[in-house]
């Protein structure tokens, strides 16, 4: 129980400092985009500015999230260490794991603050000129949730037992590999070589599969998702972070802290 | 009844360095063991070893032989860490919190049940002093102010033991009062207090017992009282109405020699106490004192880690 309520501790202050870090500024950068597309989209006939507006809008909450949860997620735990904040918490009669798991929940928080107040600006504006709100677009916006849950997790995962650098770099690099997956698995498929098609596979399920949590295309032209496939993505996403968490904790654990 | 802390052989050797790896021995089994409701203090020159052994007694660090024991349990366990209250050297707590919320923060990981959270946080920062600053971000707080709260922060869990790693550093006459009757407070009520410090006085005034470290090994243990005596093996021998021409026949015997008019005091090693004896006997002067000479704890300190030929640091290999 005790150890629950530390956990939830480490999360609220985390979300705290953050937010008088002034790490949530980026939405005003979001609304300020919104705003400067909607004039020039305005000229546009309903359907046109209805596509544009969704698909400039999910891509750019979709970069801006995600580059704020890969900053803030390798940056944590080495900062916490290379300033020996860690000292008086670490100490204390919490777990390690339940440190971890602590910090984590305070950046998801965070970005998911971050992604509501977006998404909320976004339908806002897309209800004051009369357009209709899609249940793809809902789909869409969840599925770049389920990107920062995972996105998160393995920032973390890298972040256990490296610099705020090379996990950044390392994390970023698994964001772009993780939207090539899909086509990573049907390279491995037709790879002439079994060497190579084997490795192919390897990488095709240990990377996140970044693609089963994008539903952005489909957003823009209102296709709709089968709710069995978004639970799929739910379930994916759910699983591969657990991995992550289990792997920054396994890492962290071992850690000493000079 | 398990002592508060207890090292056997405590080691710890940090690697160093890239592509060419070369290892610190910080600790070089180190024993050590302070019982419940004492107060402790680690005396020892830079880089001794003393901020390492404090380090792995709350399982930052991790032994690489040897082993720590707090009340009885491995620090790694959350249990034995629930017990102690800690005060690193030149602590960070989180900027972007205030005061207050720090606290708090640390009230609850130790697990300070929520109904109490409020009066036990305000009772510690009222105590050391941060009332009306308790309510700004630390990054507003000066160096001692951040002393001052992270004090608060390691008494709030009402800690059976208590580890305080420099405590006095960058406080003001004030603050450092306060660090003393907080360390005498907390002894009333039991608890046990591990410290390290520089100021020699404040160890000789509040420790029960003292373990002087060098090179990352405890070279001496003891009470303040048992070390600077027993530590002495010369002589002090206070002589009346010693004519002048008797100081040239000292001289060889004797190590030190201080005239004041007709007074003279000698000091001289145990082992040619006798020889100088005879000398003054000879010389019909009148011997009016003679005993054990004391060394002050800072002469010892001195004397200790001049003889350890190794002043700053741990050895390398
Ligand atoms: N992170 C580290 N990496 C490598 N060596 C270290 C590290 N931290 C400490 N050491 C070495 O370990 C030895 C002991 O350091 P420690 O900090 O325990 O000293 P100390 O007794 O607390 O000294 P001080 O009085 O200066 O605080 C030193 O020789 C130091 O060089
Ligand atoms: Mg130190």
């Amino acid at each position: 129980m005790s150890a629950f309520n530390g956990m939830l501790a480490l999360a609220v202050n985390g979300f705290r400092e953050s937010r008088r870090n002034r790490v949530t500024v980026v939405v005003y950068l979001f609304a300020a985009i919104l705003i400067f597309a909607a004039t020039f989209a305005l000229e546009m006939t309903v359907g046109t500015f209805e596509r544009v507006m969704t698909d400039l809008g999910l891509g750019v909450i979709s970069i801006i999230t995600v580059v704020l949860t890969i900053f803030l997620g390798s940056g944590l735990i080495p900062r916490e260490i290379e300033r020996r904040t860690i000292f008086m918490i670490v100490s204390k009669p919490v777990a390690r794991s339940s440190f971890v798991v602590g910090r984590l929940l305070g950046n998801l928080l965070t970005s998911f603050f971050v992604l509501v107040i977006m998404a909320v600006l976004l339908i806002g504006q897309m209800v004051v000129e009369g357009t209709p709100i899609r249940e793809s677009l809902v789909v869409a916006l969840i599925g770049i949730a389920l990107e920062v849950l995972v996105l998160s997790c393995v920032s973390f995962a890298f972040a256990a037992g490296s610099s705020q650098f090379v996990s950044a770099v390392c994390c970023s690099g698994l964001y772009f590999l993780g939207h090539l997956s899909t086509d990573l698995y049907k390279f491995a498929d037709r790879a002439k070589s079994p060497v190579l098609g084997f490795l192919g596979k390897v990488a095709y399920y240990v990377l996140p599969n970044l693609d089963r949590l994008d539903f952005k295309g489909r957003a823009t032209y209102a296709d709709p998702t089968p709710w069995s496939e978004l639970g799929g993505s739910v379930v994916y996403a759910i699983g591969y972070s657990v991995v992550m968490i289990v792997i920054a904790t396994a890492v962290f654990e071992r850690r000493d802290f000079k | 009844m398990a002592a508060a802390i207890q090292t056997e052989q405590l080691s710890k050797t940090y690697s160093v360095g890239f592509p060419v790896r070369k290892k610190v021995l910080a600790l070089q089994g180190l024993d050590l063991k302070v019982e419940e409701g004492e107060i402790y203090g680690l005396l020892g020159p830079n880089g001794a070893g003393k901020s390492t052994t404090i380090k792995l007694t709350l399982n930052l660090i991790r032994p690489t032989s040897g082993s720590v024991k707090v009340f009885g349990l491995d620090p790694s366990e959350p249990k034995a860490r629930a017990q102690i209250g800690f005060l690193p050297e030149n602590p960070a707590p989180y900027e972007y919190l205030t005061g207050v919320e720090f606290v708090t923060l640390a009230a609850q990981l130790v697990g300070v049940p929520s109904g109490e959270l409020k009066s036990r946080v305000s009772e510690v920062v009222e105590k050391v002093g941060m009332g009306t600053a308790a309510a700004l971000q630390i990054r507003r707080y000066s160096k001692g102010m951040i002393q001052r709260i992270s004090l608060a922060q390691a008494l709030v869990g009402r800690p059976k033991l208590l580890i305080l790693d420099e405590p006095t550093s960058g406080l003001d006459v004030l603050g450092r009062q306060l660090i003393r009757d907080v360390i005498v407070e907390e002894r009333k009520k039991g608890t046990a207090v591990l410290f390290c410090s520089h100021i020699i006085p404040d160890v000789e005034a509040l420790c029960d017992r003292v373990a002087l470290v060098i090179g990352g090994k405890n070279i001496r243990t003891g009470t303040v009282s048992s070390l600077i005596e027993s530590d002495s093996n010369q002589v002090e021998l206070v002589i009346d109405g010693a004519v002048a021409a008797l100081d040239e026949k000292l001289r060889p015997h004797v190590k030190q020699l201080d005239r004041l008019s007709e007074r003279v005091v000698v000091r001289c090693e145990e082992s040619a106490t006798n020889t100088v004896l005879k000398v003054l006997l000879e010389a019909n002067a009148r011997v009016v004192k003679l005993q054990r000479t004391k060394f002050t704890l800072e002469e010892l300190f001195i004397k200790a880690v001049k003889e350890s030929g190794q002043a700053v640091g741990s050895s390398m290999s």
